[in-house]
């Protein structure tokens, strides 16, 4: 009688126990899918120190899915877009292991669906309409109130074409140093 | 000695007293402040000359960049719908804009926006989760506030502002100034070679260093608060978002907080780092309970072509996009 009451709570509890929360390891070992060159590579926690021989050689769950992210972002604007996997990650937070691979999708498909207006883009004809109909008494309060119902303004400017601006300061700030340069001697040869 | 004799010179002795101080008071200051040509400019430094130099003037382009201090005036020759002036600074700066010149037309359509950090694509930086304002707080609009925000200063060393112009002939004029911060916290690097290093003095916040090139970055000091040398975490698990440590992260959107974390950090180094990131943006990121004072040293150098064709060693440009 005792028997299989024991075993039956031994059950109860072996199914009831919470399991150990899924957290993102880092890598160990070569990437599958890896350049051939990539195999020699050292393993990227270099921080850490080498590993104990006892302990797997797991794969890092983080940095696949992170691949994988990064592979289906760069397809986003090619006609052949490969299909979405549920283990694509948005890694929109460093909490993105714990989340399940459904709602990792469903996080991945908002992002995707989340309306971004670039600065390029005109007012709708909606827009323009409803601000003719209205009196020019209330033109700047329904402006003021669609300027601040629309989405923040944002810039859609590649990195490269970044790094282009950014060497347009390296050009002012030698001309503003040559110009110093030459009020200096020009005081020294008075 | 005679009652008024003594009054006399004490009279005198303590005058002495006091114009020694005072000539005293003026060797410092030209201990301070030596000036070698002084003597043959008939008194006039060519320090205090440059000083006085009026400020420094350029007319703004649509899309533009602005790392001087100066006064930039904007004048639309026709219908200009996308445009965007970028500012950054030194990393120990804040950045303050001042309109000196607004002639725009809100009711028109017309924008004039100034953002407290970076924005790409939709992409923040500082992220929402490091800045100290709320999204919509960082958008100061000049057509909402008008001049009683005349000036708007930065929480970080960058800020940009963007403006749209339907009536040429119109525009703005600003004069952008910077002042020191003494503990910066999120910086975009201006230049691809650099070497930085980021405190964090008992303030629970994260700061973020973004390099906005694909660089191979080598850290030299890390210093949190709460461990020593004798407290080593054990290999297995990683920093596990607890308590203070620094992130490495690499990606392709300006936005730290969206981008892939290659490495985290929460004990000392036994010595240099070196890690190779293939990405178009690297961010080393300090995430800082509050309890203690962190520090992290770091240098970086932009990557080679070859080195981003060939990558080997510690190299993770098989995560980033090969758009480079």
């Amino acid at each position: 009688m005792r028997l299989p009451l024991l075993v039956s709570v031994g059950v109860l509890l072996v199914a009831l126990l919470p399991s150990p929360p899924c957290r993102a390891l880092l890598s160990r070992g070569p990437i599958p899918g890896a350049r051939q060159a990539s195999q020699h590579a050292q393993p990227l926690s270099f921080f850490q120190p080498p590993p104990q021989p006892q302990e797997p050689q797991a794969l890092p769950t983080l940095l696949r899915v992170g691949e994988e992210y990064f592979l289906r972002l760069g397809n986003l604007d090619e006609t052949r877009a490969a299909p979405l996997s549920p283990a694509a990650s948005p890694l929109a937070s460093r909490s993105n292991s714990r989340l399940s691979p459904d709602k990792v999708a469903a996080n991945f498909f908002r992002a995707l669906l989340q309306p971004r207006r670039p600065l390029d883009s005109p007012a709708g004809p909606a827009e323009r309409g409803t601000e003719n109909a209205l009196g020019s008494r209330q033109e700047a309060p329904a402006a003021r109130k669609r300027r601040s119902q629309e989405p923040p303004i944002s810039l859609d400017l590649t990195f490269h074409l970044l790094r282009e601006v950014l060497e347009m300061t390296k050009a002012d700030q030698l001309a503003q140093q040559a110009h110093s340069n030459r009020k200096l001697l020009d005081i020294a040869g008075k | 000695m005679a009652p008024t004799f003594k009054l006399q010179s004490h009279f005198v002795l303590i005058c002495l007293l006091a114009l020694r101080g005072e000539s005293r008071y003026l060797e410092l200051r030209e201990a301070v402040d030596p000036d070698p040509f002084a003597r043959f400019s008939g008194g006039a430094s060519p320090k205090r000359e440059l000083e006085e130099e009026p400020l420094y003037r350029r007319a703004l382009r649509c899309v533009d960049m602005l790392s001087l201090q100066g006064q930039f005036t904007f004048t639309a020759d026709r219908p200009q719908l996308h445009c965007a002036t970028f500012f950054i600074a030194e990393p120990e700066e804040f950045i303050t804009i001042r309109y000196d010149l607004v002639s725009i037309d809100c009711q028109r359509g017309d924008i004039l926006q100034v953002f407290d950090g970076w924005i790409l694509k939709g992409e923040k930086f500082p992220s929402s989760q490091d800045h100290p304002l709320p999204t919509t707080e960082r958008y100061i609009d000049f057509c909402e506030s008008g001049l009683s925000r005349r000036s708007i200063r930065s929480s970080q060393n960058v800020a940009m502002i963007f403006f749209r112009i339907h009536e040429p002939g119109n525009g703005f004029t600003i004069t952008m100034m910077t002042d020191p911060n003494l503990f910066p916290c999120n910086i975009i690097s201006q230049t691809p070679n650099g070497r930085f290093t980021l405190v964090v003095p008992h303030l629970h916040r994260n700061c973020s260093f973004s390099i906005i090139y694909p660089v191979a970055i080598k850290i030299s000091d890390l210093t949190l608060g709460h461990l020593n040398g004798l407290q080593l975490k054990k290999s297995s698990a990683g920093c596990g978002g607890i308590g203070d440590f620094v992130e490495l992260l690499g990606g392709t959107g300006l936005d730290p907080s969206k981008m892939l974390l290659l490495a985290d950090l929460c004990y000392p180094l036994r010595g240099p780092a070196q890690m190779k990131v293939g990405c178009d943006h690297t961010v080393v990121r300090m995430v800082s309970s509050g309890k203690h004072i962190n520090r992290v040293t770091f240098e970086y150098r932009q990557l080679e072509p070859y080195e981003l064709e060939n990558p080997n060693g510690n190299s993770i440009q098989e995560f980033c996009l090969s758009t480079l």
